[in-house]
C-alpha cells in the first residue's frame, strides 16, 4: 500500500494553468467522486488552493496511478497532457507526507508562513471525508499534518511579522487603533499606490475612506474603485483633524503636509493618535510632523525596514520548522510502517499459537499424568517460550521506518514460515489483497 | 496558613514570566491555571480565617495586605477572562507573590479592637482594597503603554510590540480600572468618615482620635483621590488620555502603595490596628 501524491502548484506552473486546473471551478465534491471510481484506490483527498491543486491518494500499484491520476487531470480539467505533464509533480511515500506537513506548515506557501494554508488542508480533508473517500491512512495523515501546522506556528512563531509594506502598515494601524472597523482614512493622492494601499484597507475593514487629489476627477475616480468619497484638496487640515490613518502617495516634490498643517491639526485632537504612513518619494509629509507627541509618521524606508527585519528573523524560523517537519514525517513513517507490517505479524504470532498448540495436544496423553498445577506450568512456559521468540522480530519490524525494508522483512517471514498459505488456507482473517479495498472511514477519526 | 497561596502565586508568577519571554502558550496555560489555584486557596485560607475569628482577618497591614493580594488576583483574572489578554500577567503577578511575603511571615490572624466592630469599618476597608487593586492593573496597564508607545514612536518593532494588544486597547482598559477603582475609592472614603463621625466621640482610643486630615496616611489617600478624579475629569473634558493617563495612573499607585506598606508601618498614628 502506497501513499501518493500527484499536482501542481505556484512552484511548478505559471498562474494561467494554475486557474485552468483549479478544482474549485467545477467542485471538488464532484471530482472526489470521480476519483473514487478509478480502479486501484482506495482513499483520497483534494486539495485545491488558489496556488496549488494537488490529489493525495493510497494505492497498491503508484506508477501505474501516477499516470491514470495525470490523465485524470488534463481530462477533468480539459488541459491537453501534454501542455499539463510537465507541470506536474508527484510524490511518494515518504516523500508526500513530507510535502503535505510541509504545506500544512505554511512552508510551501508562496508567502512562508502564511497562516490561511492550515484552515484550506483542513476543509478539503473534511469534503473528503465526509463523502467517505478517506480511510485509516489518509485520516491519520491528515489529523497528524493539522498538529505540525499547529506546532510550527506556536513552537517559531512562523507566519508572525509582515512581509510586505502594505501589510505592516496595517499591522502598524492594528497595534495603534486596535480594531479598524470604526477607524477613519485619508488618502492624499490618488496614483497606484494610494490604491493598493487603500484596497488593504478596506479588507481589513477600514470603515471610511476619504480620497483628496489635486486633480479632482482623480480622487473621484480612486473614491468610487475604493467605495470611498472625494475631499476637495483645499480640506486637508480638516480632513487631517477627523483622520486615524492616513496615507500619502503623491508625485510631489515638494511636502504636501507641512508641520503646520500636522500642528493645526492635532490641537483639537488632544490626545487620539494620528497614524501618517508617507509612502511618496520623494516624501509628501514634513519628517518633523513625527516630533509631535500623538504622531505616528511612517515613511516608506521604514516600512522597508520593518519588512527586512521580519524576513531575516522568519529566515530562522523557517530552519526551525523544516526540523519539525523532518521529526514528525518519521514519527509518521514509524506508525506507517508498523502498519504496513500488522497483518505479517498476526500470521506470524497465529502460525505459532497452532504450532504451540498442536505440540500441546500431541503430547496431551504424555501430560495427563501430570498434576493439574504442572499442566499449567507447562502450559505457560510455552506461551512464554512463543513470547520471547517473537518480542525482538515484532519491535524490529514495528519500528522500522523504511517502507522497502519492512517490505523485504515482511517477504521474507511470509516465505519462511509459509505464513501466506496459512493465511489463504485456512481463511482464517488476514486480509488478501483483494479484500483490502476499502478501509473502514470513521473508525480512526 | 498565609503562606498557602504564596506557592500557587510564585509558580504562576515564573509562568508568566516565562510566557511572555518566549512566548510559550503552555507555559501561559500554567500561569492561569495556578493563578486561578492560587486565588481560590487564598480565598479560602480567608474564609477559615474569617470563620475561625468571627471577622474578615483584614485588620492591621499583614491582614489588610493578604485580603489586598486576594482581590488583586480575582480582579487580574476577571480582566485576563474578558478580554482573552495574558499579557499582563507578567507584570502583576510577581507584583502579587512579593506582596504576599509580608502575610506570609505569619500565621495568626490580628486580633480586632472593640472600636473596629462595625459593619461600617467591613465596607470601608473592603471598598478601598478593591480600590486599590484596581488602581493596580491601571498603573500596570499605564506601564504597558508606554513601553508599546515607546516602541512604535522610535519605529523599533521589537519586544512589547510583538506582545502587547493595541494601544487603543490598553487605553480603554486604563480608562475603566480607574472608573471602577475610583467609585470603590470614593465609597470607601465616605463609608469611612461616617463611621469616624460615629465613634469619635464615643471613644478616647488615640488611633481613632489620630484620625484627621492631617495623617499622613489620610492626607495621602486623598491626594490619590484628587489625582485619580483629575484623571478622570481629564479623559472625559479635555480628551486627555493615552500617556498622560497612564502617567497619572502610574503616580497615583505608587503614592497608594507607598501609603499601603511602608507608610502604614512606621508614619501613620491613625491606621495601625495590630
Amino acid at each position: 500500500m502506497h501513499l501518493l501524491l500527484v499536482g501542481t502548484s505556484h512552484h511548478s506552473a505559471p498562474v494561467d494553468l494554475r486557474e485552468r486546473v483549479d478544482f474549485s471551478r467545477r467542485g471538488v465534491p464532484e471530482a472526489l467522486t470521480v476519483l473514487d471510481e478509478i480502479r486501484g484506490i482506495t482513499e483520497v483527498v483534494v486539495l485545491s488552493t488558489c496556488n496549488r491543486s494537488e490529489i493525495y491518494v493510497v494505492c497498491e500499484d503508484p506508477s501505474h496511478q501516477r499516470d491514470a491520476l495525470a490523465s485524470f487531470m488534463s481530462a477533468y480539467h480539459d488541459v491537453p497532457e501534454s501542455e499539463l505533464a510537465p507541470h506536474l509533480y508527484s510524490r511518494l511515500d515518504a516523500d508526500a507526507v513530507r510535502h503535505l506537513f510541509r504545506v500544512a506548515a505554511g512552508l510551501d506557501a508562496l508567502v512562508v508562513g502564511e497562516p490561511q494554508i492550515l484552515g484550506q488542508v483542513k476543509d478539503a480533508f473534511t469534503t473528503a471525508s465526509q463523502r467517505g473517500c478517506t480511510g485509516t491512512l489518509l485520516n491519520r495523515l491528515f489529523q497528524w499534518s493539522f498538529s505540525v501546522g499547529k506546532r510550527v506556528r506556536s513552537e517559531t512563531g512562523l507566519g508572525e511579522g509582515a512581509v510586505s509594506v502594505s501589510f505592516a502598515a496595517i499591522s502598524l494601524a492594528k497595534k495603534i487603533f486596535g480594531d479598524l472597523t470604526g477607524a477613519r482614512a485619508l488618502l492624499i493622492g490618488a496614483g497606484e499606490m494610494a490604491e493598493l494601499t487603500a484596497t488593504h484597507l478596506r479588507t481589513h475593514g477600514v470603515g471610511r475612506i476619504n480620497v483628496a487629489s489635486r486633480t479632482p476627477a482623480h480622487a473621484a475616480a480612486l473614491a468610487a474603485t475604493v467605495q470611498g468619497e472625494a475631499v476637495p484638496w483645499a480640506d486637508i487640515t480638516t480632513q487631517l483633524t477627523s483622520a486615524d490613518i492616513v496615507v500619502t502617495a503623491t508625485g510631489s516634490s515638494a511636502p504636501i503636509v507641512t508641520r503646520t498643517h500636522v500642528d493645526a491639526a492635532m490641537r483639537p485632537r488632544r490626545d487620539r493618535p494620528l497614524f501618517i504612513i508617507d509612502i511618496g518619494l520623494p516624501r509628501d509629509v514634513d519628517p518633523s510632523s513625527g516630533e509631535i507627541e500623538q504622531v505616528f509618521l511612517y515613511n516608506i524606508d521604514d516600512l522597508k525596514t520593518i519588512v527586512r527585519e521580519n524576513q531575516t528573523r522568519r529566515q530562522s524560523k523557517v530552519d526551525r520548522a523544516e526540523s519539525i517537519v523532518d521529526e514528525d514525517v518519521e514519527q509518521f513513517m514509524v506508525w506507517l510502517g508498523s502498519r504496513a507490517a500488522i497483518p505479517t505479524l498476526v500470521a506470524l504470532r497465529r502460525r505459532f499459537e497452532t504450532i504451540r498448540q498442536s505440540e500441546l495436544d500431541r503430547l496431551k496423553p504424555k501430560l495427563a499424568s501430570l498434576p493439574p498445577a504442572a499442566q499449567g506450568r507447562v502450559e505457560e512456559i510455552t506461551r512464554l517460550l512463543v513470547e520471547k521468540l517473537l518480542s525482538d522480530p515484532t519491535e524490529q519490524l514495528r519500528t522500522t521506518t523504511d517502507q522497502e525494508r519492512v517490505a523485504s522483512y515482511t517477504d521474507a517471514l511470509n516465505r519462511l514460515f509459509k505464513l501466506q498459505d496459512d493465511a489463504n488456507g485456512t481463511r482464517s482473517g488476514t486480509r488478501s489483497p483483494a479484500s483490502r479495498s476499502k478501509v473502514p472511514t470513521s473508525r480512526d477519526r | 496558613m498565609n503562606a498557602l497561596p504564596l506557592l500557587p502565586y510564585v509558580v504562576s508568577a515564573s509562568a508568566y514570566v516565562v510566557y511572555f519571554a518566549r512566548r510559550s502558550e503552555p507555559a501561559g496555560r500554567v500561569a492561569t491555571v495556578t493563578l486561578v489555584l492560587g486565588a481560590l486557596t487564598h480565598t479560602f485560607v480567608l474564609g477559615m480565617q474569617t470563620m475561625q475569628v468571627g471577622h474578615i482577618p483584614f485588620v492591621g497591614t499583614r491582614g489588610a495586605v493578604s485580603f489586598f493580594v486576594c482581590l488583586l488576583a480575582l480582579a487580574y483574572l476577571y480582566t485576563e477572562m474578558m478580554t482573552d489578554e495574558r499579557a499582563m500577567g507578567v507584570f502583576i503577578v510577581p507584583l502579587m507573590a512579593v506582596l504576599q511575603l509580608i502575610p506570609a511571615a505569619t500565621n495568626s490572624v490580628a486580633p480586632r479592637p472593640e472600636v473596629l466592630d462595625s459593619p461600617w469599618f467591613a465596607i470601608h476597608v473592603s471598598a478601598l482594597l478593591f480600590a486599590y487593586a484596581s488602581f493596580a492593573l491601571a498603573c500596570v496597564v499605564g506601564v504597558t503603554y508606554e513601553l508599546l508607545f515607546k516602541e512604535l514612536k522610535a519605529k523599533h518593532l521589537g519586544f512589547f510590540y510583538a506582545r502587547l494588544p493595541s494601544l487603543q486597547v490598553l487605553d480603554v482598559m486604563n480608562g475603566r480600572a480607574v472608573a471602577v477603582g475610583w467609585v470603590f475609592l470614593t465609597v470607601g472614603l465616605v463609608v469611612g468618615a461616617v463611621w469616624l463621625l460615629q465613634v469619635q466621640q464615643d471613644t478616647l482610643d488615640p488611633r481613632v482620635q489620630a484620625m484627621t486630615l492631617l495623617d499622613p496616611k489620610i492626607f495621602l489617600v486623598v491626594v490619590c483621590w484628587l489625582v485619580y478624579s483629575f484623571e478622570l475629569y481629564a479623559r472625559r473634558a479635555i480628551g486627555w488620555s493615552g500617556r498622560r493617563a497612564a502617567l497619572l495612573s502610574a503616580v497615583g499607585f505608587t503614592v497608594l502603595l507607598l501609603n499601603f506598606v511602608p507608610l502604614s508601618y512606621f508614619v501613620t498614628g491613625s491606621h495601625n490596628f495590630y
